[in-house]
């Protein structure tokens, strides 16, 4: 089934729930209203005629800065001051972040890409690893690079960084911290980051040992040692 | 219920069992990892255990993280190639390959003829390469030896060829978008086909060594098996997915290149040792899929022709227009896909890279308990995770 008919599809069994169609560029996909997510994802799964038995990938988004005119300015990666300490973007992100399902079906051997946008202030929309269980492990590191939270996932903690970090550093705003737990993180040479590195104090160096007196033997008698 | 302790109740006549006092006992909390032989890289796995029988297996991961996706929005779409050989450090060659894929797709771009034989041959070659250390290894697991220097013999041969192609014996760097970096050395395809012509006889040796080897069937059959519904809920793809008996293959049924123009075909578990989806038919998919590369290098080095290697009017930066596109390759391990998002300019605007290890080892939390520890170890070699992809 094409994209657009399956779009037709959603938009009869959901109505205002589907958002949105972008029906150009290389991938054709729908945008629907967050809190609807689940539901049309088990639409999607248990439909005989779309039986969408694969979520093939699910990424998590930060539209800031995105302009389809390629005018959009990303504040991606912001620099270091030679001092080691992160600059600050000029720009506060404001856009919104979001997630895109990308689905296919074994069965009728079609793909379809379903997209929710949530705004930043508060990124959250319902899991739907309850439909494909390996949405947990993709919504968990959505959560943990960029801070999307996915209600009622049952396991809910970060997968790849550290339970403590702080931020989450897919998102076009993150600052990346100069240090963490004493370690430089910034590139910076390790001489010049702002976490020197703690030696211990200089001191006179102890005397040596005397060396063993090894004039005593001589090389006469050391031959079959 | 334990079935372990109940099966040695019954074996003792049942009836004394309800004499007995019942026997307190707790889960024991086990940590397989970070630093484990049997996980193939930095993975933890915590097990909780009754007894000798795994209760849970919850997997930790992201000791390797690099947030290759952050960096991949930090350089342009030529630059990033460099770091896609540090995900699947096993098979650089196919992790290239998705990435070009993918960015070409947006850019709506044509890859000469030749180029796209090299890439062929090379994605092929490497998934030669990357399932011989899946064999090795997982071999050494079952504690076996002498399958890893054998295996180690064989990719020595490859890489000695890519060393020729491109320079790096590991990581190579290889693919470029619009085409590839090198061309060819002159003597490659004799060297190539010497190569599948050795290679295919080896592929009985394995067999005998290994595959048919009484220990090793009793290790493996039966074990860790993976049923097809969990298999696709989970997002198993690749040999994990075909080892239940699925005969799907992106090369064959999503087809990218030029592979809709080669005949190979697409081995499946069989259950031939035991049930399908065992440990067992995963791992003789991999060694069949080498018999077949084999015949796709055949036909690529057949057909190659002469020509130019890369698109000749792509500017050194180049710039991705506008747009969206989730693409999907099959590299040894499954499917990788990348999805880029770019808004007109030099750098993605977002890459997430969706690695089939990653989706692979999600599905240990499901058959891995009810099992024994030492057949988790052959559950979760038999997955062939390479944790440069999942941790990226």
């Amino acid at each position: 089934m094409e994209p657009a008919a399956i779009h037709q599809l959603l938009v009869e069994k959901f109505g205002d729930a589907v958002v949105g169609w972008h029906p150009d560029g290389p991938e054709p996909c729908a945008e629907v209203a967050p809190a609807r997510v689940a539901d049309v994802a088990l639409f999607l799964r248990d439909d005989p005629r779309l039986a969408f038995a694969l979520l093939m990938c699910l990424s998590g988004i930060d539209w800031d800065g995105y302009d389809a005119a390629g005018k959009g300015k990303s504040v991606a990666i912001l620099g270091y001051r030679a001092d080691g300490t992160p600059e600050a973007g000029e720009r506060v992100a404001t856009g919104d972040l979001g997630v895109a399902y990308h689905l296919y079906s074994y069965a009728h051997r079609h793909k379809f890409t379903l997209r929710a946008r949530v705004p930043r202030a508060q990124p959250s929309l319902p899991t739907v690893c309850r439909v494909w269980p390996t949405a947990a492990w993709h919504e968990r590191e959505a959560w943990d690079l960029l801070g999307i939270v996915f209600t009622g996932h049952p396991d809910p903690r970060r997968i790849l960084l550290e339970d403590g970090w702080i931020g989450h550093p897919l998102r076009k705003d993150y600052a990346m911290p100069g240090a963490w737990e004493g370690v430089p993180l910034q590139g910076q040479p390790y001489a010049v980051s702002s976490a020197k590195p703690v030696l211990p104090p200089p001191s006179a160096p102890a005397p040596r040992p005397a060396p063993p007196d090894q004039g005593a033997r001589g090389p006469a008698e050391g031959g079959s040692a | 219920m334990n079935p372990a302790i109940d099966g040695v109740a019954a074996s003792r006549g049942g009836d004394d069992r309800a004499a007995l006092p019942r026997l307190k006992s707790e889960l024991l909390e086990l940590n397989m990892g970070p630093q484990h032989p049997s996980t193939h890289g930095v993975l933890r796995l915590l097990i909780h255990t009754d007894g000798e029988i795994v209760h849970s297996v919850r997997p930790y991961i992201g000791y390797l993280h690099r947030c290759a996706e952050k960096i991949g929005e930090g350089c342009d779409c030529r630059q990033f190639v460099v770091y896609t050989d540090r995900l699947d450090y096993l098979a650089p060659m196919n992790c290239n390959f998705g990435y070009v894929v993918a960015v070409e797709k947006l850019m709506g771009i044509a890859v000469p003829e030749r180029a796209e034989h090299i890439r062929v041959i090379c994605a092929e070659l490497q998934r030669i390469a990357s399932h011989l250390i899946a064999f090795g290894t997982f071999g050494l697991d079952m504690g076996a030896w002498t399958p890893l220097l054998y295996a180690f013999r064989e990719r020595e041969v490859i890489l000695n060829i890519f060393e020729r192609l491109c320079g790096g014996r590991m990581l190579y760097n290889y693919y470029d978008i619009g085409g590839v970096r090198f061309d060819l050395p002159d003597g490659f395809a004799e060297e190539v086909v010497d190569f599948i012509d050795m290679f295919e006889r080896k592929l009985d040796e394995y067999n005998t060594l290994l595959s048919y080897n009484k220990i090793f069937i009793e290790r493996t059959a039966d074990v860790g098996v993976l049923s097809v519904a969990d298999a696709n809920a989970y997002g198993c793809t690749g040999p994990v997915l075909r080892g239940s008996g699925v005969a799907w293959d992106c090369r064959r049924d999503d087809p990218y290149s030029i592979y809709d123009r080669f005949e190979f075909d697409v081995p499946t578990g069989q259950g031939e040792m035991g049930t399908v989806g065992d440990s067992w038919d995963r791992y003789m998919v991999r060694i069949r899929e080498m018999a077949e590369s084999c015949r796709i290098v055949r036909q690529a080095v057949k057909a190659l022709p002469e020509g130019p290697i890369r698109t000749p009017e792509l500017k050194k930066i180049v710039k991705v227009p506008a747009g969206a596109a989730y693409t999907r390759t099959e590299s040894s391990k499954g499917e990788l896909g990348f999805y880029v998002i770019a808004d007109g300019g030099a750098t993605p605007f977002r890459l997430k890279i969706r690695s089939p290890s990653f989706s692979n080892l999600h599905v240990i939390e499901k058959i891995g308990p009810g099992q024994m520890i030492s057949d988790l170890v052959a559950t979760v070699g038999s997955l062939d995770l390479v944790l440069g992809e999942i941790d990226r």
